[in-house]
């Protein structure tokens, strides 16, 4: 691993160098005025209007420019989701917490800067582009479905085989997005479908095709302790924190990212309440379990995504929440098993309960809301198209990817060494309290001076 | 020597912490003044970016030194008491200096906002310097050493600006140079004055990590690497606050991944360090301040962010080699903020020259000696006032810990029962 990994991560940072030198320029006034030129030829109807914003090309400048200091917040906050929230999320294995933090900084540095090249290429049709703050959203957009599909896979794979499928992944998920938002021209404003359904899918068919019939009786190393549920925890409630960011992040300014907001605040709230009493409910004896606190919790904001900014009533997304929480319990306490024993796919992390269903339910909440007239930039149909190329698309592309990862050259861990730190990371001599915590429950004293 | 027992502060951290908060309340009253406060206009926009300033401060840099296993607590706190102290101090010398340098004008009124964001922002370096000696000083020592410390920089970011006339931002950039090269001297000098063999086994026994303080200094990195683009463009206007913005966003992901290649192909199993990923991957974001406004392509951001990332790991190996006294040091502010921030400014001051069409020679030789001077006086004041700040910090009055006693927190620190690892 010495050094395929290195040359391979080095090499791709040197294409990326190269490819922003070709492909990627800073907004200066003079591309900004060429926008503005061309939008007065557009408006030949009204002489007038093309004088007056011939004379107000200068007005232009300070709009454009608030632009970034009001989305400039927005997108510190999806950025902390994806290092803080996602990182610590899967942090929660006793043995892996190195490599889901330390893997998901790494996939996401390099899944940014690709996602800016290939959202770039496709929107200006293969030519320079200007980069402005939603390309950076963008970005942190398309490392998101990357970080839900590792979700999938964590544990059992090579650093190197992530690299491959964040190349690949990102690659289809900017076709996907394009077709979703250019040719079917569908409203998914947080992205149920486009980032959640298609993250989840995509890594459940590279699960799916990187199946060890050696971990189906479970694995030592596969469950957690005491402190990395807790830090699992840090994960969660930067995620629940800043979600109204996330899904309001790409809305329209003023009505459309209020509502986003306001939206997704009520069904996160929603959905904990139900996660909660869900999770107590199916347990023998009404116990709390962390893992459904650390996950079903957030699947109110995975929900509303799609019709966050529709003009849908308060009610509505708080129900959307409240489902949303128990579809999600519900899968982790049934689902997951099934489709590890029935379907023989390994979901570590859960992503199918987290992302997956929820995202579907949102995109099916869209489909509704749009059938009451709550939105008129969509219709039903264009929906219902937008979700099945979002699952058609992850699924076809995880399985092409899964055959590629499945090849024997990417230096794969055996399954003994599955759900382990040591094999990629120099790891500390000592471990955590808790071997220690119950030989010294009789204890009371603290170590003796030296 | 004495007792080996920890020494215990209880009467001089209370007397002087104390004196020196109510001497700030008196300085405030009589300098600043006693009219309530007017609020500005566009006072979210300065808020949004001390709100960001604070953050990195107290999270960023309080976690990212808490790595060690029994100095996990330390960290964090002490960190915060010297953000505290640190901004207190620094909006009053602020006010002083101005004060004082434009006596002849009339009076500006207080901006409270800008003077906290000025003063956050002066903090850094404190920070910055404490993580080289976080473990080996107690609380009373760092207080001393935050005062000396924010009085030296105050007096830089004058001579820098009055006499080099370089920009606040820049002046900014150079503090993390100052403050990785005033910390790194003030730690020499506090380890020169012991004997060799108790402090290297002090040191290699309880400079151990565990899994979860690691993951704790990996929560500090993570927001010093998601809020340093509002670090390097807090004092930018405009168009430059943007390309700031980008750029450092795109040197820092540069970084990272370059800083995850190299520390894989450093080990000889090609297993990646966690300390160097605490560290070098926010080398980018360091390399790229000083020069982030004049950068117009991102590509260069991203030269410049793979070269930080390379520089780190060779700095965080070399040590192992070079076997330097200097750089023996576990917190590797040297090749995550030093060495990063000589590359920025090289960086500033070859745009700086490219970005003048036609220069005069007389021109060049003028910037030469003005980009260069205000660096260089910023590293020789640091290495100066570092060696005042040993010197001082070694009387025997602050009371200082011994050296079996360095990197833990039971000296300090009242412990839950069970705590069975001291």
């Amino acid at each position: 691993m010495r050094f395929k990994f290195s040359l391979i991560a080095l090499s791709l940072e040197v294409v990326m160098i190269v490819s922003f030198a070709l492909f990627v320029e800073y907004e200066t006034s003079q591309n900004g005025s060429q926008k503005s030129a061309s939008q007065q030829n557009a408006s030949q109807q009204n002489a007038a209007a093309q004088q007056n914003a011939s004379q107000q090309g200068n007005a232009s400048s300070p709009a454009k420019e608030d632009q970034f200091f009001q989305l400039y917040p927005l997108f510190q906050h999806v950025h902390v989701m994806i290092f803080v929230g996602f990182g610590f999320l899967m942090t929660f294995l006793k043995k892996y917490g190195f490599s889901g933090v330390g893997f998901n900084l790494f996939l996401a540095a390099l899944g940014l800067q690709w996602g800016t090249i290939v959202q770039g290429l496709l929107h200006s049709h293969g030519l320079k582009f200007p980069f402005r703050i939603k390309n950076m959203i963008n970005a942190d957009f398309s490392t998101a479905t990357v970080l839900i599909s590792f979700g999938a896979v964590l544990g059992k794979t090579s650093p190197i085989q992530m690299i491959i499928m964040t190349i690949l992944e990102i690659a289809v998920f900017a076709g996907n997005e394009h077709l979703v938002t250019e040719i079917f021209k569908a409203s998914d404003t947080g992205a149920s479908m486009t980032i959640h359904a298609f993250g989840a899918y995509f890594g459940l068919a590279v699960a799916g095709v990187l199946y060890r019939s050696g971990l189906k009786h479970g694995h030592p190393n596969e469950e957690s302790v005491y402190h990395s549920d807790l830090f699992a925890m840090i994960g969660t409630l930067f995620l629940w924190m800043f979600w109204p960011s996330f899904n309001s992040a790409i809305a329209q300014p003023e009505n459309n990212q209020y509502r986003a907001i306001v939206n997704t605040y009520m069904s996160l709230a929603a959905c904990v309440i139900t996660a909660y009493a869900l999770s107590s409910l199916v347990e023998r004896r009404g116990r709390l379990d962390m893992v459904h606190i650390q996950n079903a919790t957030l699947a109110g904001g995975v929900a509303v995504g799609t019709c966050a900014d529709m003009e849908i009533p308060l009610y509505f997304a708080m129900t959307i929440g409240s489902i949303a929480g128990i579809i999600s319990v519900l899968g982790y306490k049934f689902l997951s098993p099934l489709l590890a024993h029935k379907l023989m796919i390994h979901d570590t992390c859960g992503v199918h309960n987290l992302h997956g269903l929820p995202g579907v339910f949102g995109g099916l909440a869209s489909i509704v809301a749009i059938s009451w007239g709550k939105s008129t930039v969509s219709t039903m149909a264009m929906q219902a198209t937008a979700l099945g190329s979002s699952i058609g698309s992850a699924i076809v592309g995880g399985l092409v990817t899964g055959l590629i990862l499945k090849l024997p050259v990417w230096n794969q861990p055996p399954d003994e060494y599955c759900f382990d730190d040591s094999v990629s990371w120099k790891v500390p001599k000592y471990r955590e309290l808790d071997n220690y915590f119950f030989q010294h429950v009789t204890h009371n004293h603290v170590e003796h001076e030296v | 020597m004495g007792s080996k027992y920890p020494r215990s502060l209880r009467c001089c951290l209370p007397l002087w912490a104390f004196g020196l908060q109510v001497t700030f309340i008196l300085l405030f009253y009589f300098l600043i003044g006693q009219d309530p406060i007017q609020a500005d206009h566009k006072f979210m926009a300065i808020y949004q970016v001390i709100q960001d300033l604070t953050l990195v401060a107290a999270l960023g840099f309080g976690f990212l030194s808490s790595s060690f296993r029994r100095h996990g607590w330390s960290s964090v706190a002490f960190s915060f008491f010297m953000l505290a102290l640190g901004v207190q101090g620094t909006i009053l010398l602020d006010y002083f200096l101005n004060w004082v340098l434009d006596w002849n004008m009339i009076k500006n009124p207080f901006s409270p906002f800008l003077s906290i964001q000025r003063a956050t922002i002066s903090t850094l370096p404190l920070l910055i310097s404490a993580g080289a000696v976080l473990g080996k000083v107690n609380l009373v020592q760092l207080a001393v050493m935050v005062l000396v410390e924010a009085m030296t920089f105050g007096a830089i970011r004058v001579a820098d600006k009055k006499v080099f006339r370089i920009e606040d931002h820049i002046i900014m950039m150079y503090g993390h140079v100052f403050g990785a090269y005033f910390g790194l001297t003030v730690a020499w000098w506090l380890s020169k004055s012991l004997p060799r063999r108790r402090h290297e086994n002090a040191q290699t026994e309880k400079v151990q990590m565990t899994t979860s303080s690691s993951l704790f200094a990996m929560l500090g990195t993570l927001f010093l690497w998601i809020f340093w683009p509002s670090i390097n463009s807090a004092l930018l206007e405009g168009t430059k606050k943007k390309n700031a913005v980008f750029n450092t966003y795109y040197a820092l992901a540069v970084s990272t991944v370059t800083a995850t290649s190299m520390s894989a192909l450093s080990h000889p199993k090609g297993k990646i360090n966690m300390v160097h990923i605490h560290n070098a991957v926010l080398a980018g974001g360091v390399a790229v301040g000083a020069p982030s406004c004049l950068i117009s392509s991102p590509w260069i951001a991203m030269v410049l962010g793979l070269t930080a990332g390379l520089i780190s790991i060779w700095g965080a190996k070399c040590p192992q080699v070079c076997l330097s006294d200097l750089l023996l040091n576990p917190s590797g502010i040297h090749y995550t903020f030093g060495l990063p921030g000589l590359l920025g400014a090289l960086t500033y001051y070859c745009l700086h020259i490219i970005a003048e069409s036609r220069p005069s020679n007389l021109w060049i030789v003028t910037q030469t000696i003005t980009d260069v001077g205000a660096l260089s006086f910023a590293m020789a004041m640091g290495m100066v006032t570092g060696l005042l700040t040993g010197c001082l910090l070694s009387v025997k009055v602050w009371r200082a810990p011994h050296a079996v006693k360095y990197f833990d927190d039971q000296a300090f620190w009242e412990f839950p029962h069970l705590a069975v690892e001291f």
